[in-house]
């Protein structure tokens, strides 16, 4: 596979920059990581940090509410943000000779959000989440799914035990002194990586991005990364009935399993592939295709680093089978993997899927710039951008059956089931 | 004070050049050659989708594209996928109303064995009975899933309402409850024995590889392709009934999801470069009227937007919000407001100047992948669009003005012909919504 070009620089403030140039098509990606996530949210504050975000798009000193989208839109770019536990993220795609506009604009705000804040901005945003949270969460069939698992999965005071989505509650006790800390805390360059991936020219792009973002000062106070220790086991079955409008009942499993990064944690990813991803995988061709007692079957591992990561599935039960049946069907398939190792086939099937799947995301420049980004604000190794496959492929078919044999065990195990209303109350 | 500072000069972009050929059993093949991919992505369109099947059997033709990847008269279903990932290859078979879609993306190295499961399961499937009893279970299923959430119930009934009887799009692609049950695996064996012929259908291939070999690897697996299909039949859309609200009562729910609309434009419509600028100022981007109202002036929802579904014949042009469950009658008001707003005078310049630049500078960024290229040339081949339709398409774009937008506007939104759906809590949506002049009200339960 092509190699991602990488080459790092750092400004005196602290920023990180990392460039991976690709001229072939006229575009640039912009991306910036901010090391802040749900997890540094203070009790009391759940949903901060995602609300924070949206106060990013509400203008500074120099911008406009709304014109941060409206001028990269007008010339011709796409953008977003997206919060998640253990970071923010905000990103620019845009024709090359466009790059000075995104980086004055990710500038403009690190340097001058605050003077622009307004507690009309803050209520209106505000209500804003409300209606993301409703309409996420609160008003889809097993919405809650992850926000009760976070709080099984993970005690009460760890930092992943609540959502990224935050409670109402927290979001309405929310504050423009709480705006103006948060800013002041974690909004630094010292905090932050920035990518700039595709069609530039690096001397010119190094200047810009010295212009800038050279004059915003770093915190020198940033706080300690938050505590995220937590025994890698749960040391006992945890059951959870949740009763939902739901046509169908589903079985929800999580389990602990190392964070996102470690040599144990890849393992973890390739098994969760042998068993969910594809129509040739574990579970589907048992469940969905042979027994016909699930109606679907996902299986993933959460890319985060505090603590323990998250391997969690569901399945979706056909109707009239029951959630015993399902459940043990589920757990005899994983038993099978766990005592018998994968195959030869196993492991040359889904590294050749993730070998494409590696291939397709790398296609797209933001995807490229998002990759790097993550990979130095999470490890300072942007190379790993690189590794991807080679770590992957390294996972042979014992050390699959020992991380299931460790982990994706009873006492390491969440289980969720959402049962129909009418069957349930 | 804007500092904002100046660009520094583009770079030229055109689309990729294609070749195209036919085949002597009528295939047509589109190649886009992009030699320093890596990746290669592939599709098959016969005009197979759901305007091809006969009413009584709405769903068949999207059971027949997902019948496909389960199996060849060589492999069966848990063989044919084995063979097909172990090459990092995920075969996707499906249909909408237009024309059925199969095909992958892989690795360049990788394109002539795909191509030669994809001819498989295209000319020799194996249409087993087992595997279409469970896709036929898994699609009710799916229908009973979707209603229970709000907005695909809202998107259904929508349809349903917004199309008079007998009119085809008056239902999801993928068929209706009574339709989908009566089905049996002689049906899907028929419509794919008479459907699915080459002379209704297109290959593209876009990303890295050799024209002249992938020409002669199509020739070779596809060139025995043999039959004749009818292609797709004639719709002829008409609006059911007038103004009116229709409130389906979704108890419990903490908001309610919107959908306003009616009929809008077809394919072919002359006036299609227009309309999607207008739908662009009024619901398509961020800052447009509809989000900007909604959600950052008045924060009744996460997003409000609004746009047409040109098919074959005439789709529709909704417009769309979830909002919370207190504003619903207000967010009607506002929403219905930006729609006669648009109507009542031309949109300012910059304005217009704003979303017209999007829709031309993000042109490029749609294309960056090899998957995104080969779904660039599908509306070239299936509704026979000029071989220069995106060479041209940004000097279209770029020839819209605001008397344009305005005229379109006041020719396709048609407030007082709109359809309200609105899928809530009906106990406390009802008097409220009877009470409050937005039309005839009628209640539904889900």
């Amino acid at each position: 596979m092509a190699e991602v070009p990488i080459e790092r620089h750092a400004l005196d403030n602290g920023l990180r920059i990392v460039l991976s140039r690709d001229p072939r098509a006229p575009l640039v990606a912009v991306n910036l990581w901010y090391d802040v996530g749900s997890r540094h949210e203070k009790a009391g504050k759940t949903g901060f940090a995602h609300l924070f975000e949206h106060m990013m798009f509400q203008g500074s000193a120099n911008v406009e509410k709304g014109q941060h989208f409206s001028l990269v839109q007008a010339a011709g770019g796409t953008l977003n943000a997206s919060t998640w536990l253990d970071r923010t993220n905000y990103f620019e795609t845009l024709p090359g000779h466009e790059l000075e506009l995104a980086l004055w604009l990710e500038a403009e705000r690190m340097a001058s959000l605050l003077p622009a804040m307004t507690q009309e901005k803050l209520d209106n945003q505000r209500d804003v989440v409300k209606n993301e949270r409703r309409f996420s969460v609160d008003n889809q069939p097993y919405g809650d799914w992850d926000e009760r698992m976070q709080a099984l999965v993970y005690p009460v005071g760890h930092p992943y035990h609540h959502s990224t989505i935050g409670s109402m509650e927290d979001l309405s006790a929310a504050s423009l002194e709480d705006v103006s800390e948060f800013f002041a805390t974690y909004y630094a360059p010292n905090n932050a990586v920035l990518t700039v991936a595709g069609d530039f020219e690096t001397d010119a792009a190094l200047a810009m991005i010295e212009r800038h973002f050279g004059p915003i000062a770093a915190n020198d106070a940033l706080p300690p990364p938050p505590d995220m220790s937590v025994d890698p086991v749960l040391g006992a079955p945890v059951r959870e009935t949740a009763v939902d409008q739901v046509p169908l009942p589903r079985i929800y499993l999580a389990h602990r399993v190392p964070p996102f990064g470690t040599d144990a944690f890849d393992a973890y990813d390739v098994a969760a592939d042998i068993l969910g991803s594809g129509r040739a995988s574990r579970l589907y061709a048992a469940l969905v295709r042979e027994q016909r007692v699930a109606q679907d079957v996902s299986v993933f591992v959460f890319p985060i680093i505090g603590g323990a990561s998250m391997f969690a599935l569901w399945v979706t039960a056909r109707p009239g089978i029951h959630l015993e049946t399902l459940e043990g069907s589920l757990l005899a398939e994983i038993e099978r993997l766990a005592t018998e190792g994968p195959t030869d086939a196993d492991l040359e099937r889904v590294r050749n899927l993730q070998a494409s799947r590696t291939a397709s995301g790398l296609e797209r420049i933001s995807e490229r710039a998002d990759r790097l980004s993550m990979y130095t604000c999470l490890f300072d190794e942007p190379q790993r951008i690189n590794d991807e496959v080679d770590r992957y492929a390294a996972v042979d078919a014992n050390r699959v059956r020992h991380a299931l044999q460790a982990a994706i065990v009873p006492d390491n195990r969440v289980t969720l089931t959402y049962v129909p209303a009418e069957a349930g109350s | 004070m804007i500092t904002r500072p100046a660009a520094s000069a583009p770079r030229p972009y055109r689309f990729p050049d294609f070749v195209r050929h036919t085949l002597p059993n009528g295939l047509g093949v589109w190649l886009v050659p992009l030699p320093e991919r890596e990746l290669v992505s592939v599709q098959v369109l016969t005009d197979a989708g759901a305007s091809t099947e006969d009413d009584a059997q709405g769903g068949i033709a999207a059971l027949t594209a997902q019948l496909l990847v389960t199996g060849t008269r060589r492999l069966d279903a848990a063989a044919f996928a084995e063979e097909a990932e172990r090459l990092g290859i995920e075969v996707g078979s499906e249909s909408s109303w237009d024309s059925a879609r199969a095909g992958f993306t892989a690795l360049g190295a990788h394109l002539a064995a795909g191509l030669g499961l994809l001819t498989e399961m295209l000319t020799e499937p194996r249409l087993d009975e087992g595997e279409f009893d469970r896709l036929r279970a898994e699609r009710l299923n799916d229908i009973m899933q979707a209603r229970a959430e709000p907005g695909r119930l809202a998107d259904e009934r929508f349809l349903q309402e917004v199309f008079a009887d007998g009119v085809p799009y008056g239902r999801l692609s993928a068929g209706r409850p009574e339709t989908v049950e009566p089905l049996r695996v002689a049906d899907a064996r028929d419509f794919h024995a008479s459907r699915y012929a080459p002379n209704v259908a297109d290959i593209v291939i876009a990303g890295g590889f050799d024209p002249d070999v992938a020409l002669a690897a199509v020739e070779r697996h596809l060139g025995g392709w043999a039959g004749s299909g009818p292609g797709h039949r004639v719709i002829e859309p008409r609006q059911r009934g007038a103004r009116r609200v229709v409130l389906v009562d979704r108890p419990g729910s903490v908001q309610s999801e919107l959908r306003v609309g009616h009929l809008g434009i077809d394919r072919h419509d002359p006036r299609y470069f227009p309309a999607m600028v207008m739908a662009a100022l009024l619901g398509g981007v961020f800052g447009s009227r509809l989000n900007r109202r909604l959600r950052e002036e008045l924060g009744y929802t996460y997003g409000a937007r609004c746009s047409f579904d040109p098919r074959r014949a005439v789709g529709p042009f909704t417009a769309n919000a979830a909002v919370q469950t207190e504003v619903t009658t207000d967010a009607i008001r506002e929403l219905v407001a930006q729609l006669d707003r648009i109507r009542a005078a031309p949109p300012e310049d910059a304005e217009l100047a704003e979303v017209r630049d999007f829709l031309v500078g993000v042109f490029p960024l749609r294309f960056e992948t090899t998957a995104g290229i080969a779904a660039a040339i599908e509306p070239l081949a299936v509704y026979d669009l000029d071989d220069d339709w995106w060479h041209a398409y940004r000097s279209r774009l770029e020839a819209v003005t605001p008397a344009d937008v305005h005229a379109v506007a006041q020719e396709l939104v048609r407030p007082d012909e709109a359809l309200i759906v609105v899928v809530g809590d009906a106990d406390k949506l009802r008097d409220e919504l009877s009470a409050a002049d937005l039309g005839p009200l009628e209640v539904a339960s889900a």
